[in-house]
């Protein structure tokens, strides 16, 4: 112990010494120094900083804006939007509504909704979390699940933030995602939002796609433990919004598989308006649900609803209860519009027919656009919303406006029957070109009936002609009238060539005598030449 | 507390997919959970709570009481290590500096990003829990802390070791290896390219 004791008061060595003295300095002038923050470099001196500064010229707060701004002049619907729309007093139909499968009118829809209403209230007030959650929103998440055929299913109230709050839910800083060049405003916004590597591929160009593949693959061989680390995503659109046309979506699949990266397919326009039931691209192609890792759809589209919804496996819906932004931190659904949702998806799997029907429309109408001079059809014929493209630019966007406003404008006041000023001068038109197409329509419908019953069709679907406009309209139309109503009367030379007929028996004209002569008859034929010379010689044969 | 520690069990569940240091996460989960425990009066760090705090891992080492579990939780692992019948009190001590530097080693820095999703989108993904303190303001009162603790049990210990050779060499190697990465020219610093991603 003795010893223990003497050993342990031996001197330090002296560079322990020599460390210690340097770690108590240390110490001091830690215990001095000042917080800072670590800069970042930036560029500009003092000075150039404050030539910045000078040289601004702050914007007016309210900027000069001409009196035709589209934004000021603007249109003005009243009533409900359906098949019919009226706009500014007039009625039109309504081209501009995403209304596909036409059940924003349903009964059945508005009768469900109206009892939800009754028995919910308007609004949930409250997000998911927090006492927002009804038994609604769950037995709509049930049913798109199983609709589409996935594991889960997620709702958003609002369908703008559906794909652009899932995305960012997965992607972060330093990740990288492959877009398409026409993708629409929310995946825009939802790319921004989540930080990361953006790359465009042009639109619905594989090659394009390999390319960038093929580029990232290489780096990521120069550096394996960075790829480790960084996710790989697809962003397309089943039906994109901007150019109408479908994505190739198997041959995506297949470079999925082939480079390891994930797929968020947005089907907000493709839901419920392609494949055999409704369920979207997926069905279009045949490709197996499994395959894509998100479907993201706005339901404000086909189903006549709000909000949109997300579905997937369940470990990647299941993490956007927590990281959905528009999830967790926006009010939930109202209930009663996820009851008429649910209402909207019993309809469609009831009668899958319906999708049939819209495709044929959609065709139809297709084609019927196309052959307008000046404008172009851009889109698939199986699209249900396509775009009307100037065919020649005048380069500024301005003056393209302003000529496509005064298409508009000329085509919603063409059919007016009162003619003003120079345009209509001359004979007045007594019926417009509308009561010619219906006219056109009620023909088409009775191809056997008489004049008399078309004009009373036509008067009672509100237009005042006479019968006898009626009858010209259909002789200019093409249709020649089957039962004259008033039979016509004989001429005198008709008359004369009846009753000479009558008497005499058979008129033969000059070719037919000579052939008949040459035939051997068992009787004597006795040719007799009528007295009264036609411009014709005529011989009659009387047969004894 | 609850609410606030589901949502961080939860979204840690499902960085587990995304991280490679799982077993490092882990522990520094279960970590915070005990400051959790300790820490829940009058804590700055407004435990339990909703708070606005983008990234809390820069904030918790100015959470109130959060030194003083230091201490004591060094003091805890001493004591258990000299109640080993085993060890002498210089092995023990040496003992106490090497484990302890180990820890702040893996915990500060060693492991990166967070434990639960941060709304920034990943910004801290790639930094250790030493680069995140603060923001990265350089000599703020808990960097001060952490850099002088090991540097007193240092002290102590080449005192207990009688400055014995051996000891010497193990205790300065440690206590090189903490006190280095916490220099601010080695912010951000990744040598030979060692766990940059």
């Amino acid at each position: 112990m003795n010893i223990d004791r003497e050993s342990s008061e031996s001197e330090a060595p002296a560079y322990h010494l020599i460390l210690e003295g340097i770690l108590i300095l240390w110490i001091i002038r830690l215990l001095f120094s000042k917080t800072y923050k670590l800069q970042e470099r930036s560029d500009l001196t003092e000075k150039e900083k404050e030539e910045l500064i000078e040289e601004w010229q702050p914007e007016p707060l309210v900027p000069l804006v001409s009196k035709d701004h589209p934004s000021l002049n603007y249109d003005v619907v009243t009533g409900p939007p359906s098949h019919k729309i009226i706009v500014n007093g007039k009625e039109c139909v309504n081209f501009a509504s995403f209304n596909f499968l036409g059940l924003l009118e349903s009964e059945r829809v508005k009768l469900k909704a109206l009892s939800s209403l009754k028995k919910y209230g308007v609004g949930t007030c409250g997000p998911r979390g927090f006492y927002g959650t009804f038994d609604v929103h769950l037995e709509l998440e049930e049913r798109l699940a199983k609709f589409m055929r996935t594991e889960e299913a997620i709702i958003y109230s609002y369908g703008f933030a559906t794909i652009a709050s899932a995305i960012p839910a997965y992607s972060k800083r330093g990740d990288i995602i492959f877009v398409d060049e026409a993708a629409c405003f929310s995946i825009q916004k939802g790319l921004q939002a989540s930080r990361s590597f953006i790359k465009y591929f042009k639109h619905n160009d594989m090659e394009d796609l390999e390319r960038l593949l093929k580029e990232q693959e290489i780096e990521d061989q120069k550096n394996p433990r960075k790829a480790k680390v960084i996710r790989r995503f697809i962003v397309i659109e089943g039906l994109y919004i901007n150019t109408a046309d479908l994505c190739p979506l198997p041959e995506l699949v297949k470079l999925k598989y082939k480079y390891k990266v994930r797929i968020f397919l947005e089907e907000s326009m493709s839901f419920g308006v392609l494949g055999e039931h409704g369920r979207g691209v997926t069905e279009h192609f045949g490709v197996n649900i499994d395959d894509i890792d998100l479907i993201s759809a706005n339901m404000e589209n086909a189903l006549a609803s709000i909000g949109g919804f997300c579905c997937g496996r369940s470990f990647v819906i299941d993490h956007q209860r927590l990281s959905g932004q528009g999830y967790c931190f926006s009010a939930s659904l109202p209930p009663m519009l996820a009851a008429a949702a649910i209402e909207a998806l019993n309809i469609m799997e009831e009668d899958p027919g319906l999708f049939r029907v819209l495709r044929d429309k959609c065709k139809h109408v297709h084609k019927a656009l196309q052959g307008t001079p000046g404008l172009k059809v851009v889109g698939e014929p199986l699209a249900p919303a396509l775009h009307l493209q100037l065919e020649n630019s005048s380069g500024s966007r301005t003056d393209d406006l302003k000529l496509l406003r005064a298409i508009v404008d000329y085509v919603r006041y063409n059919n007016r029957s009162e003619a003003k000023g120079r345009k209509r001068c001359g004979r007045k038109k007594c019926t417009s070109n509308r009561d010619n197409h219906t006219l056109k329509r009620i023909v088409k419908q009775n191809p056997f009936k008489n004049v008399g019953e078309i004009h009373k069709e036509w008067t009672v679907a509100g237009v005042s002609a006479s019968r006898t406009t009626t009858h010209r309209r259909m002789q200019d139309m093409g249709f020649s009238c089957r039962i004259p109503c008033v039979k016509p009367l004989l001429n005198n030379r008709q008359h004369q060539k009846r009753l000479a007929s009558k008497r005499t028996g058979l008129l033969l004209s000059g070719p037919k005598l000579c052939s008949l002569m040459k035939v051997n008859f068992a009787f004597p034929l006795e040719i007799r030449v009528p007295e009264s010379g036609g411009r014709e010689e005529r011989h009659t044969i009387h047969v004894a | 507390m609850q609410l606030l520690n589901r949502k961080y069990l939860f979204s840690f569940s499902c960085k587990m997919r995304f991280s490679k240091l799982f077993y490092s996460q882990l522990l520094k989960l279960m970590f915070y959970s005990v400051l959790f425990f300790v820490c829940r009066q009058k804590s700055k760090m407004n435990v339990g709570v909703a708070h606005s705090e983008v990234n809390p891992n820069t904030r918790v080492m100015n959470s109130r009481g959060i030194w003083l579990t230091y201490a004591l939780g060094v003091g805890m692992l001493h004591i258990v290590l000299l109640s080993i019948p085993f060890f002498t009190v210089p092995v023990v001590w040496t003992l106490t500096n090497v484990i302890h530097n180990f820890g702040m080693y893996v915990f500060m820095h060693a492991v990166k990003g967070t434990p639960f999703e941060t709304p920034d989108q990943g910004k801290a993904r790639l930094l250790t829990h030493w680069e995140q303190l603060d923001y990265g303001v350089q000599f703020t009162s808990s960097r001060k802390f952490f850099t002088i603790s090991p540097i007193i049990l240092y002290f102590l210990a080449s005192f207990y070791t009688k400055y014995d050779t051996a000891h010497f060499v193990i205790n300065t190697a440690s206590l090189l290896s903490v006190l280095i990465p916490k220099l601010p020219q080695l912010h951000g610093v990744r040598i030979f390219g060692i766990n940059k991603y």
